[in-house]
C-alpha cells in the first residue's frame, strides 16, 4: 500500500468517524504532522493503540485539549462544560479505536486484524515510517498517526 | 411495551453512545444494564432478564466471540438477541460471530438510525410502530 492510498484512507476515515459519531464536520486537512498553531495544534489528549494482523502496526490519535472537550461533547450529548477530563479521554482514545478500525479496512490483507485497547499516552515514540494528517475542526487540529510494522 | 437491554463494552464512552442513541431512538427502553466484558455480561445475565444485548467484541477478560459462544449454549439465554457492535469489518470475522450465534453485526463507526433499525430487526419490532 503506497504513501498517498495510506493517506487517502486516513482521510476516509477520519471524516467517516468524526462525521458520524461526533457530528463535526473536517474544514481541511492535509498529509504530516499538526501544524504548530498555538494551543489550537498541540496535542493534549493522545490515545494509541497497536493492532495485530498482516501488517501489524501502531496507530495514534491526538488532540488539544479544548478539541477533545468539544468532540466528546458532540459523541456523549452533552454541553462542553459538563464534559470531564475523563471523558474527554475516553472519547479520544474510542475515536482512535473506530479511525483505526476503519482505516485498517481499507489494507489490503489475508489476514483479521485485532485492534488492541486504546491508551492515553503522554510520550510519542514513532519510527521513521509511520504516516500523520492532521484534520482541522475548527475547534483544533486532530493529529492522526499510523506505523505499519514491517515484515520479518 | 418497554424493552430491557444489555450493553456490553469495555469502552464507558461508547455504552454511553449508545444508550444515547437507544434513548433518542423512538423506543421505549425499560432498565439499560451496563457490563465492562463478557465476563460481566454473564454476571448480570444470571440475575436479570433483558431483550436484547449488544456487544463489542475485543474487549478484556473475556471477549464478545466468547460471550456469544456461551450464551448459543445456554438453554435460557440463546434465546435472548445478540447485535455485535465492532470496528471491525472484514467479512470473516462477521460470519463467524453470525454463526456463532449473533442476530446482527454493526460496524462502527455507525449512524444513529442504523442501530435504531438493527435493534428492531434483532427485537422484531415493525420500524416506526413505536
Amino acid at each position: 500500500m503506497g504513501a498517498d492510498e495510506i493517506q487517502a484512507a486516513m482521510d476516509a476515515a477520519a471524516a467517516e468517524v468524526l462525521e458520524t459519531m461526533c457530528f463535526a464536520d473536517v474544514l481541511a486537512s492535509a498529509a504530516g504532522p499538526a501544524p504548530a498553531d498555538g494551543a489550537a495544534g498541540v496535542p493534549a489528549v493522545t490515545a494509541e493503540l497497536h493492532f495485530e494482523g498482516d501488517p501489524p502496526g501502531w496507530f495514534r490519535a491526538g488532540a488539544p485539549a479544548r478539541l477533545a472537550r468539544a468532540l466528546a461533547a458532540g459523541f456523549l450529548g452533552l454541553e462542553e462544560p459538563e464534559v470531564s477530563d475523563l471523558q474527554a479521554g475516553e472519547v479520544v482514545c474510542e475515536l482512535a479505536n473506530m479511525i483505526c478500525g476503519s482505516l485498517l479496512s481499507h489494507i489490503p490483507s489475508e489476514t483479521v486484524f485485532r485492534i488492541g485497547h486504546p491508551e492515553l499516552v503522554m510520550t510519542v515514540r514513532w519510527g521513521e515510517g509511520a504516516s500523520h494528517r492532521w484534520f482541522d475542526l475548527g475547534e483544533g487540529i486532530l493529529s492522526v498517526s499510523v506505523e505499519l510494522e514491517r515484515r520479518a | 411495551m418497554e424493552i430491557h437491554v444489555l450493553i456490553v463494552d469495555d469502552s464507558p464512552a461508547m455504552r454511553a453512545f449508545i444508550r444515547r442513541v437507544m434513548d433518542l431512538s423512538g423506543l421505549e427502553v425499560g432498565r439499560c444494564l451496563e457490563a465492562g466484558n463478557g465476563e460481566e455480561a454473564l454476571h448480570l445475565l444470571e440475575n436479570n432478564w433483558v431483550d436484547v444485548v449488544l456487544t463489542d467484541i475485543n474487549m478484556p477478560q473475556m471477549d464478545g466471540e466468547e460471550l456469544v459462544r456461551r450464551m448459543a449454549q445456554h438453554e435460557v439465554l440463546r434465546l435472548i438477541p445478540v447485535l455485535v457492535v465492532s470496528t471491525d469489518r472484514t467479512e470473516s470475522r462477521m460470519q463467524r460471530m453470525l454463526d456463532l450465534g449473533a442476530r446482527r453485526y454493526v460496524t462502527k463507526p455507525f449512524a444513529p438510525e442504523t442501530l435504531r433499525e438493527e435493534l428492531e430487526s434483532s427485537l422484531g419490532v415493525a420500524h416506526g410502530s413505536r
